[in-house]
């Protein structure tokens, strides 16, 4: 009986249901239909917009993860380079150890060892072009006075001279150029091992004196630091000769020549800081 | 109370699954008819009244999100729900395989209904040309394919909301 009345009652609800659903397909043009289109759409589109905001949000979770998970990788990596390092350190002590050791029972000269400071020139004035400049470097980085600075020429593949370190204050430094009028910088003719000297002139050019008046000197041969330089490293290039006087004052003669750290322009400068070890 | 907030929150769980995710995860264009299989569920669970009331909304909510007929799916659906909740008390309710039967029936009165529709009213008003197409038979194939696992999942949820009784 009432699983009767309960089929009874179900085909009603059919007949009602598609009554109402043909008549929204004959009437789906008509105003009352777009109602009822509407009231379903906004009943049922918050569902979608929020899985869709859920999806999206899991997406970048997902994406978070990840990264972390690669992240947390290359941290491995690198603990695992920087364990090698240690060890590399470790050995290298132990060599140094040794080194110092032996150079003290030996009495052999013990190498000098550069740390190279890089700096970018902050400001140059072109009034004293040929004089000084200033770094972006200086006590904070462990650079004191009459530190050699040179630079790396592109041409030549190689360090050059480009001048010492004048003033030093917190986080620059004043750079006298070996261009400068006040600089003079012991120098010989590389290959021919001719001791001269190189005086600044305040211009591109650098007069080089005290040349032996008897020596083979021409126009080309290059200058580089001497032995007797307090400053830079013995044979880093400074300059090319241009042009030989071949009057001769107290059996010396005079040259000019090109430095090389004007050939290039200059955006970065490195500061050779002795230092105790590497 | 607790009745209704389940049937609420298939509402919503369907809706999601049939209407946003049919865009993430179809294979060319292919994704199962969650909805007809729960209303195929309900048929065979609960009755014929439950089935066809609840394929009237999704039907309903479906054909606002869609370019198609309006009010197709509505009539489709609750005739599906009516037949599958006819046969309520003549299946076997353990067999999985008179399960997949009825949703591939069932899937078979979607189509078919779905291209009488289309053949009575004039074509030129709708969106979707054809129906019967290669496309519609993998997408019967993948609802029958899913049903069996959707089934599983509404028995666990079943049985978790009701609990031993």
């Amino acid at each position: 009986m009432h699983e009767s009345h309960k089929t009874r009652y179900g085909n009603i609800i059919f007949i009602a249901l598609l009554t109402f659903g043909f008549a929204l397909i004959i009437g789906r043009t008509t105003p009352y239909v777009s109602i009822i289109k509407d009231i379903v759409y906004y009943i049922a589109y918050p569902n979608v917009a929020v899985a869709n905001k859920i999806f999206h949000t899991t997406g970048r979770f997902a994406d978070n993860i990840k990264s972390m998970i690669f992240l947390y990788q290359e941290n491995l990596a690198y603990e695992q380079k920087n364990q090698e390092l240690e060890d590399k350190i470790r050995n290298y002590n132990i060599i140094s150890k040794e080194y110092d050791n032996l150079s003290k029972l030996l009495n052999l000269e013990k190498i000098k060892y550069t740390k190279s400071v890089f700096a970018r020139i902050s400001a140059r004035e072109p009034g004293e072009w040929y004089k000084w400049l200033i770094i972006d470097k200086g006590e904070n980085a462990d650079l004191r006075k009459d530190l050699p600075v040179v630079i790396f020429n592109k041409s030549k593949n190689t360090l050059c001279a480009m001048g010492k370190i004048l003033e030093v204050y917190k986080s620059s430094a004043k750079v006298a150029l070996i261009t400068n009028s006040i600089y003079e910088l012991p120098v010989e003719i590389k290959d021919k091992g001719i001791n001269c000297i190189a005086e600044g002139f305040d211009s591109n050019l650098i007069k080089i004196t005290y040349i032996p008046s008897g020596s083979d000197v021409k126009s080309g041969d290059e200058i580089v630091v001497s032995e007797l330089s307090s400053v830079f490293p013995k044979g880093i290039p400074v300059g090319v000769i241009k042009e030989v006087m071949e009057e001769t004052y107290i059996d010396f003669k005079t040259a000019t020549a090109e430095v090389y750290f004007e050939s290039d322009v200059i955006y970065d400068a490195v500061i050779l800081v002795p230092c105790e070890s590497v | 109370m607790k009745k209704f907030i389940t049937y609420f929150l298939l509402y919503i769980i369907f809706c999601t699954l049939q209407f946003f995710f049919g865009k993430y995860i179809n294979i060319c264009g292919v994704f199962p008819n969650f909805i007809l299989i729960l209303i195929v569920y309900l048929g065979l669970t609960r009755g014929v009244v439950s089935a066809e009331i609840t394929g009237f909304l999704f039907g309903l909510s479906w054909d606002v999100f869609s370019t198609d007929i309006f009010g197709m799916r509505a009539v489709i659906f609750t005739i599906v729900g009516y037949l599958t909740g006819i046969m309520n008390k003549h299946f076997d309710k353990d067999s999985y395989l008179a399960k997949i039967v009825i949703v591939l029936s069932a899937n078979l009165v979607y189509w078919f209904g779905f291209s009488f529709i289309y053949w009575v009213l004039p074509a030129s008003e709708s969106s979707s040309s054809s129906f019967i197409t290669a496309q519609a038979a993998f997408k019967i194939l993948a609802t029958v394919l899913i049903a069996p696992i959707i089934f599983f999942i509404l028995d666990r949820l079943e049985f978790f909301v009701r609990g031993d009784t």
